[in-house]
């Protein structure tokens, strides 16, 4: 276990070294120079004075060796401190924490949504393994996991915003608002933790204790819940936060289309707006936490399972 | 006396193959065979595939109008006779454009899965077979690129170098091989126990000998299963850096640009948004189909030859839905 930890801290700290690098390059990467570039994204104007840029140079200290720069910018980048957005000139760090937060929600909402129809689905399809029950849960989750959430965001709109009215389009000012991105992003999600159900729900129904407990005189929705439910969680949950770590971030289509102030939405506008200060900021945010949970998922995964030992991961 | 029978040939690579060579399927048997005793959502996702492919191959043919052309006086039509699915807030024919962006929609994907797999498959089987720092590198790249979600990797390069094919297809590489390795490296250790390595080891068959003639080949199956799952998310994801203007450029046009496009006119002509994505869908569906059903043929053998086997023993989920559900 020690092993375990010390092994994935290693590799925690490299992934956010290269990471940190990658994104300090980012205002240097491409042609032009950086000064110019950064002028450009902040007053939108194409005709710039070289004694601006030069200026501007000197005052950021942009002529300074590169090695120096990238220090001085980690020493305030693990500190939280990303600098001023160009484009709202507010710090980084007040633009993400709500657009977190906003996503927490949102990744939340969706993958309960899909968890809550994928249960019973998964459950009921391994419990009649082959028959014709199977057969259509497994073409709806194959169907769920094909469908561009690009795709049925937009049609969602279409009936249910624009010709029923029940639901706003797009915003996020209340609780009505969560509905169609929620079920938009959950189709996916939906699919296959349908799918790891089934196939982790049909694995526990073979195993001996439950012919056990049946012969024990168990009803057959007893032993499903005490027995099999509580044995083939885990992939699920695995699968879960995996996903609920992918959603952080990764969620900027329906952000997007939405109008979700979201994590993914607040990365695509500074990356199309290239307001580099945010990007930077947003980019080391969403692929640690990426890491993190992921390997504190594996940490519970071997808490909650001792027949898995980490050891050998 | 003299042997009767000639004396076994006698070579300096005694691990070739000696005597006449035995009759193995090529691929359309294989797939004619591989058709029957498999559910009928396989075959209906073959036949879906190859409509998409045949009909994406012929394009320059068969392609009614010019995807260029525009028509301002014939905005937003309704399908008709002359274009059978309406025309777009350009006036141009919605069918050509839709057959000359899958072109771009199927080539980038499969551009991008070609290089996962054989990156996936090449760095998994070494990881396998080579053990020690070279596994431990390999395998703790996975862990943590597995965890990126592609769009975040695609935005990061974007910020990097712009848009671009090679942005696009770089993207989608870099998380996209780890889990191909990882299935990989989980088949390359089960076969690598097999006598028949041991076998082909002791007759001093070179490394890469073993790996081609024996570790790849038996790995096959599964891998194509995996490939066929990974094709579908790769469409998906393909058409959502389009649509959010950051994939295919103008004036090249795919199915999640042709998305993007017609936004604006959802309400006005639904078909404009809403076929682009069906065939998004649809192509996306076909594969899966098709994956999942190889998928499910491999994993109904190997049940029975772990009820046969120790009882108790954890199997491992390799190819399985859960590595598939890495999919964001």
């Amino acid at each position: 276990m020690l092993m375990f930890l010390l092994r994935r801290s290693l590799v925690l700290s490299v992934t956010l070294l290269v990471i940190s690098v990658l994104a300090f390059l980012i205002p240097y990467a491409g042609e032009g120079d950086p000064a110019r570039k950064i002028l450009q994204a902040r007053v939108n104007d194409p005709g710039l004075e070289p004694a601006q840029v030069e200026a501007l140079t000197r005052e950021l200290g942009l002529d300074r060796p590169i090695f120096v720069q990238y220090f001085d910018w980690l020493k305030q980048a693990v500190t939280g401190d990303f600098g001023f957005s160009y484009t709202s000139r507010t710090p980084v760090g007040e633009l993400v924490t709500p657009a977190l937060s906003v996503s927490i929600t949102l990744a939340l909402a969706a993958l309960l949504l899909a968890l809550v129809f994928a249960l019973p689905l998964g459950i009921a399809a391994a419990t009649r393994r082959g028959g014709r029950l199977d057969n259509a849960i497994t073409f709806i989750s194959q169907s769920a996991v094909s469908a561009p959430e690009y795709w049925v965001g937009p049609v969602l709109v279409l009936v249910f915003a624009r010709y029923l009215g029940w639901l706003p389009s797009g915003g996020w000012t209340g609780p009505a608002f969560i509905v169609l991105p929620a079920v938009a992003l959950s189709l996916r999600p939906l699919g296959y933790f349908t799918q790891v159900t089934r196939a982790a729900m049909s694995e526990v129904l073979a195993a001996p204790y439950i012919t056990a407990a049946r012969s024990r005189g168990l009803s057959f929705p007893v032993t499903l819940l005490r027995h099999g439910l509580r044995n083939s969680m885990l992939p699920v949950m695995t699968l879960f936060s995996f996903w609920f770590a992918g959603l952080l971030g990764g969620a900027v289509v329906i952000e997007v289309i939405f109008n979700v102030p979201g994590m993914g939405r607040l990365l695509y506008t500074a990356v199309v707006n290239n307001d580099v200060p945010v990007i930077q900021g947003g980019l080391m945010l969403i692929l640690t936490l990426a890491v993190l949970i992921n390997t504190v998922t594996d940490l519970l995964y071997s808490v909650l399972n001792p027949a898995i030992k980490v050891t050998n991961a | 006396m003299p042997s009767l029978t000639a004396p076994p040939p006698t070579t300096r690579e005694p691990w070739r193959r000696v005597g006449p060579p035995s009759h193995r399927p090529n691929i359309f048997e294989s797939l004619v065979r591989g058709i029957g005793g498999r559910h009928w959502t396989f075959a209906l996702g073959v036949a879906m595939l190859a409509l998409f492919l045949l009909v994406l191959v012929l394009t320059p043919w068969i392609a009614p109008h010019d995807p260029a052309i525009q028509d301002l006086g014939n905005r937003l039509a309704g399908p008709s006779a002359e274009h059978w699915l309406g025309t777009d807030h350009m006036g141009r024919d919605v069918l050509s454009r839709l057959m000359w962006g899958g072109r771009f929609s199927v080539t980038i994907a499969g551009i991008t899965l070609a290089i996962c797999a054989v990156s996936g498959v090449i760095l998994g089987a070494l990881a396998a077979r080579r053990g020690g720092w070279v596994d431990e590198l390999v395998m703790r790249a996975v862990d943590v690129l597995v965890c990126f979600p592609d769009v975040v990797v695609a935005l990061f390069l974007i910020a990097l170098f712009g848009t671009g094919y090679g942005t696009l297809i770089a993207a989608l590489t870099i998380a996209g091989w780890t889990p191909f390795a990882r299935l990989m490296r989980g088949l390359a250790l089960e076969i690598n126990a097999k006598d028949y390595v041991e076998a082909a080891e002791v007759l001093g068959s070179p490394k890469w000998f073993i790996l081609f003639r024996h570790v790849i080949p038996n790995a096959l199956p599964p891998v194509a299963a995996m490939s066929f799952l990974r094709f579908g998310h790769k469409l998906i994801t393909v058409g959502a850096l389009s649509y959010l203007g950051l994939g295919v450029q103008p004036p090249d046009s795919d199915w999640g640009a042709m998305l993007l496009d017609a936004q604006p006119y959802m309400e006005r002509a639904p078909w404009v948004g809403i076929l682009p994505g069906a065939a998004i869908f649809l192509a996306a569906l076909s594969v899966t189909l098709i994956g999942q059903g190889l998928d499910k043929k491999k994993k109904s053998r190997r049940r029975r030859s772990v009820a046969s086997g120790a009882p108790g023993a954890p199997t491992p989920v390799h190819g399985s839905a859960l590595d598939e559900g890495e999919a964001l």
